[in-house]
């Protein structure tokens, strides 16, 4: 592996990582996590290391802290030098010495990556506990001083709160606090992001980088999305299948990348741009309408939380017309999906109307919705859930016709042709959900939509669950879906740079309401709403325009 | 699926331990009038015979009855007894958790409520009530356990349901316009099978223990030969005769043991992410 | 806290209705009617007998009405009379009550403290011999009836070695007094303490070790190391509050089962408890006794379900906090 010469090689790296492989326990499909890896992190750089689910990237980083889970993984050669001293060799006593001292590390998900039961001050105070001689009050003092430095309000009272009363981002804030508590040399952020909505994320990002600079620390950060690699790094590693595959300045791996891998990563991202066709021209009236749509859920009570209400759907009004592609983006409790789950009746909202084919769907029993409710159809988030593991593909896809009373022998030729159409094989019919991958499950999904001959077609976050090359080609698929039957589509998803790319006019909700709504150059070229504008800056590595001229798949 | 849990099954060793045990008592249950074709009830020997004097293996009782017959014998009471008990309960647990965790809302609040209920109250107290007001017999003792055992199956099953209920590929049944019935039984119920069997063969060892109790107490089916009745009667003569109280004891602690081990290692093969924790 | 104490008696309130209701309805739907199960009871089965009991009891009015006043007779501390004894049930009942709760409640404490203590030593050591012999002799104690275990801990430490007595509550005629006749005590309830507690001392075991071991898997125990901590503190930290928590629920919602063994137990060490009068109850087939004994056991439980609910409050701060 050979540096890059454009960096000026600091006097020693603060970490080399030398030929570190990680066996995987036998009879996987793998034999190691990772293998031979080689990079060394310099102090005062953000180094990002970026792959695919399944690529080994954080498996590094956890080897790094000695928080490999034993014993499925363990380091069967290569070693880890900080300052020159080999971590794996250390006595456990040694290396916790370096851990959350000189090492601090950061999860993906602040939800869990704190004690419940433990008030936030006392869980910032352990680490000074053990590795410093500090007293009581000037350890208080110290998580005081930490907690407003990651700019959370009041840090005297959350020092005294339990997580359960934080947001996301403010536990993320404080596990950065806990990290940098003992101003360590490493920082190591294992997608610290993917769990915040997209305004939490960039906040996050920016006091990452603002303290990194401010410290001149080493941060290692691990992440999936070429985005937020644009958005802080200084050097990028490309991982692939346990090995590193390319590694260069940031500059260069983005705009100029060497290995093919990293050329179609970056060439299947969603740009982002707005397509440069005219503004779509309804040549109909509008195949659905929904207005005045209100919906509140009403949270009972739990052991912990008190009896709350939340406003999901706030006197929505949306007109879909045949054709026509509607995007509706927000952030997470925005009520998109909610107001996704009504259109297609699997919530009953407290008033409004929607018009369907002439009828009212609020209004309409379970038995009325019925004849309505094969032409609208949904495709769901979770490739995973989504399909029943205990029926075959075939049943799964035939099942919604033969309740609507085709034959079974009919229904079941339909569902062979159909899971053609979407790009499978013909023995899909008779396998089973399990052996299939993400992006074929949701292939699987949209064959079993299909079958019902739907006229609107609901896609509730369809790709957010697949990796970036997978992505592109599922979205392909179903824009040519769209096409040839002419659908309209309510494309529902929390990534602007895919609603942008695909959709004809897009939406904005917050807290139930819908705040702007219009053609997708406009909502993106020239944004009205100050929630949009902020939605818009928010979405990482504005800067950097993705080289095209590669080619996806 | 099947070829792999059938392996982790066998992988199992407590589990096919186990699996040789229950098998064990099935046999000796099945075969109880071939090896012992005399009532267990008649006088075989001298009374208080120790094991292994005058051919008896496990000895006689103070009336001379072979003990060895009776634990044979008391096999099949056991076994009937704990398997219709579990039955019976799975049947009302499984129902009543079903429609609770599918429908939701009030009739949920309103099941949960009276299933909690049943949760609370001293279980062996009620079966005791239960059996003696309505005289013991083999129907009344199957309804009592029954009766005190669906409980927890009910919370379990409901809570299955609830939790596959929100999950998408029910979601998409709904879309598709599958009725109640065809989401209950042919979506979500084949879900939640792995729990279910589970906990039955959990219950059956439960109920095996409750119905020895009770017939330890004297209020067995007084026409069946049964291991707690045995040592229940037995337990006034323990200073001198320790094997009339240890035998009939020690086959309901075998059998007990081997439903509680095929029933973990059946939750171990359901589960084999969990498996692998419990082995980490 | 007392929002939350005020919500849990008015839970308790709502089991003992059931249970009383229950009760009534059971002695409903008893072979015979009451009137005639009692002139039995009390040796003379004739018919003016049964007639004028029937009177005397209000057996003759309407179900709803004799409900009502079965509530006002239990309201009012009376459960009844047991011809057999010749002796209000209520006042067996509060004779035989305290050795109950000493029984039950010793070995409650001992189960809990050493199921929890044990369970997080096998977590701790997974995989390990002392996980190994921790799993399976939990795994015997759960299988094995527990009548059976008091007689063979009597076979052994009272028949055999002879190191501790076998039945009763204390030695009768011994004439001790105060601190020895304490200590007279303590040594008889060894055995019924132990046999009671061993069960349930494994049931908690397994659950505390399950629970441990799927804490330790959780992310903020990633984080935790990731600090520097020893393990020690990690499991005495962040692992042990968490993973009490689901064995306090389950203890008790199980408290009825305990309170149930402890019918066996006295049995066997003839323990002067709720669980002989029972045992004899139920030879003499004396119904009014064995429905007082479901009724006060049942306010046994609630009364443990109140000691869990506060014991949960303790270990869990968000409880009383969010109300």
């Amino acid at each position: 592996m050979s540096e890059t010469p454009e960096i000026a090689e600091p006097a020693a790296p603060l970490l080399e990582i030398r030929g570190l492989t990680v066996a995987l326990p036998e009879g996987g499909d793998r034999a190691f996590a990772v293998e031979k890896i080689d990079y060394v992190l310099n102090p005062d750089e953000i180094l990002c290391v970026v792959g695919e689910s399944g690529s080994g990237k954080s498996v590094t980083a956890h080897a790094i802290m000695g928080l490999l889970p034993k014993p499925d993984l363990r380091i069967a050669a290569g070693g880890i030098l900080f300052k020159g001293r080999n971590v794996v060799t250390m006595a456990e006593a040694e290396q916790r010495r370096l851990r959350g001292h000189r090492i601090a590390m950061i999860f993906q998900e602040p939800m869990t990556a704190l004690n419940p039961l433990m008030r936030i001050g006392a869980q910032i105070e352990e680490a000074l506990e053990i590795h410093t001689d500090l007293g009581k009050a000037a350890r208080a003092a110290r998580v005081v001083e930490m907690l407003a430095a990651v700019g959370l309000p009041n840090p005297e009272e959350i020092r005294k709160s339990y997580p359960f009363r934080l947001s996301g981002g403010q536990r993320q804030r404080v596990m950065i606090a806990m990290a940098l508590a003992l101003k360590p040399d490493i920082l190591i952020a294992d997608e610290p992001t993917t769990a915040l909505d997209v305004t939490t994320q960039k906040q996050i990002l920016d006091l990452i980088k603002a303290i990194q600079r401010e410290r001149r620390m080493a941060v290692l950060f691990i992440t999936h999305d070429f985005g937020v690699v644009a958005e802080i790094a200084d050097r990028v590693a490309v991982m692939r299948h346990g090995r590193i595959v390319e590694l260069g300045a940031a500059e260069q791996v983005l705009n100029r990348p060497s290995h093919p891998y990293t050329r179609a990563l970056i060439g299947a991202l969603p740009h982002g741009r707005p397509a440069d066709k005219p503004a779509f021209a309804p040549a109909a009236a509008p195949i659905l309408a929904a207005r005045d749509v209100h919906k509140v859920y009403r949270v009972a009570g739990t052991r912990v939380g008190g009896r709350r209400e939340l406003v999901v759907s706030d006197h929505v009004n949306l007109d879909i017309h045949p054709g026509e592609t509607v995007g509706l983006v927000g952030e997470s409790g925005s009520g998109k999906s909610t107001l996704a789950r009504t259109i297609v009746g699997l919530v009953k909202p407290d008033g409004g109307r929607i018009d369907f084919a002439g009828a009212d769907l609020v209004a309409l029993d379970r038995e009325g919705f019925r004849p309505y409710r094969r032409h609208v159809q949904m495709v769901f988030q979770d490739p995973y859930a989504s399909l029943n593991p205990r029926h075959t593909v075939g049943d799964i896809v035939a099942q919604g016709p033969v309740a609507y009373g085709t034959p079974r022998a009919e229904a079941r030729a339909r569902a062979a042709e159909l899971l053609r159409l979407v790009g499978l094989e013909d023995s899909a019919v008779a396998r089973y959900p399990h052996e299939f991958s993400g992006g074929q499950r949701q292939r699987i999904s949209i064959a079993r939509a299909l079958a019902m001959e739907p006229k609107l077609l609901i896609a509730d976050e369809p790709v957010s669950a697949l990796d970036a090359s997978v992505q592109a080609q599922v979205l392909k698929l179903l824009a040519e879906i769209k096409e040839r039957l002419g659908l309209a589509m309510l494309f529902i998803t929390h990534d602007l740079r895919i609603a942008a790319e695909i959709c004809d006019t897009v939406g904005v909700m917050k807290l139930g309401k819908l705040v702007e709504i219009g053609p997708a150059a406009e909502v993106f070229g020239s944004p009205r709403h100050p929630y949009t504008r902020a939605l818009l800056d928010a979405i990482p590595g504005q800067g950097w325009a993705p080289p095209q001229d590669h080619g996806g798949s | 699926m099947n070829r792999d849990f059938l392996h982790a099954f066998a992988r199992n060793k407590g589990a096919v331990l186990g699996l040789a045990i229950v098998g064990a008592v099935i046999l000796v249950a099945l075969a109880a009038d071939l090896l012992f074709p005399a009532s267990p009830w008649e006088m075989a020997g001298a009374p208080f015979g120790r094991p292994l004097a005058d051919g008896m293996l496990m000895g006689t009782d103070m009336l001379g009855r072979d003990i060895a017959s009776g634990v044979a014998h008391g096999a099949r009471v056991s076994l009937l007894i704990g398997l219709a008990s579990t039955l019976a309960a799975v049947a009302i647990g499984v129902l009543l958790g079903a429609v609770a965790g599918y429908y939701g809302g009030r009739l949920d609040d309103l099941l949960m409520r009276f299933t909690e209920l049943f949760q609370t109250i001293p279980n062996f107290v009620l079966v005791v009530v239960i059996v003696a007001i309505f005289t013991p017999s083999l129907v009344s003792i199957v309804v009592a356990i029954a009766l005190v055992s669906w409980a927890p199956l009910a919370r379990l099953v409901r809570g299955e349901f609830l939790s596959l209920r929100s999950r998408e590929f029910v979601q998409a049944a709904i879309t598709c316009g599958q009725g109640d019935a065809t989401i209950i039984f042919r979506q979500i119920l084949p879900n939640c099978m792995s729990p279910i069997i589970v906990s039955a063969s959990l219950m059956v060892a439960t109920a095996i223990l409750l119905e020895s109790s009770l017939s330890f107490l004297g209020l067995g089916d007084p026409n069946a030969m049964s291991w707690g009745f045995m040592v229940g009667s037995a337990r006034t003569v323990l200073r001198q005769a320790w094997w009339m109280c240890f035998f009939p004891g020690f086959a309901i602690l075998l059998t007990v043991l081997g439903l509680n081990l095929i029933g973990e290692g059946l939750n171990d093969a359901f589960n084999p992410r969990l498996r692998r924790k419990r082995k980490a | 806290m007392l929002r939350f104490l005020l919500n849990r008696l008015a839970k308790a309130a709502v089991v003992l209705g059931v249970v009383v209701v229950l009760n009534f309805l059971l002695i409903h739907a008893a072979p015979g009617d009451p009137a005639t199960v009692m002139a039995g009871e009390a040796g003379a089965a004739d018919q003016m007998f049964v007639d004028q009991l029937r009177k005397q009891f209000g057996l003759d009015r309407p179900l709803h009405v004799q409900l009502g006043t079965y509530v006002s007779h239990i309201l009012q501390g009376d459960l009844g009379f047991s011809f057999r004894q010749q002796r209000p049930v209520a006042d067996l009942l509060l004779d035989r009550l305290p050795a109950t709760v000493v029984l039950t409640l010793s070995a409650f404490t001992l189960a809990l403290a050493g199921g929890i203590a044990l369970g997080l030593l096998a977590a701790v050591n997974v995989g390990k011999w002392a996980d190994s012999a921790i799993t399976v002799v939990a795994l015997l104690s759960y299988a094995t009836p527990i009548y059976w275990v008091g007689l063979m801990l009597v076979l052994v430490f009272s028949v055999n070695l002879g190191w501790l007595p076998a039945f009763g509550y204390e030695s009768i005629g011994a004439g001790h007094a105060g601190l020895a006749r304490m200590g007279d005590i303590a040594r008889h309830m060894i055995l019924p303490v132990a046999t009671l507690g061993l069960f349930y001392m494994a049931v908690y075991t397994r659950m505390t070790r399950a629970s441990a071991l799927e804490v330790s898997s959780m992310d903020f125990v990633k984080t935790a190391r990731a600090k520097g901590q020893s393990e020690w503190r990690i499991v005495t930290r962040h692992v042990l509050r968490n993973a009490i928590l689901p064995v306090l629920t389950v203890a008790g919602v199980q408290a009825g089962q305990l309170i149930g063994g402890s019918i066996l137990v006295e049995t066997v060490f003839a323990w002067p408890g709720l669980g002989r009068l029972t045992f004899d109850a139920v030879l003499q087939r004396d119904y009014q006794v064995l429905l007082g004994v479901f009724f006060v056991t049942s306010v046994l439980v609630v009364a443990f379900n109140i000691v869990t609910d506060v014991l949960y409050v303790l270990v869990d701060p968000r409880v009383e906090i969010a109300k």
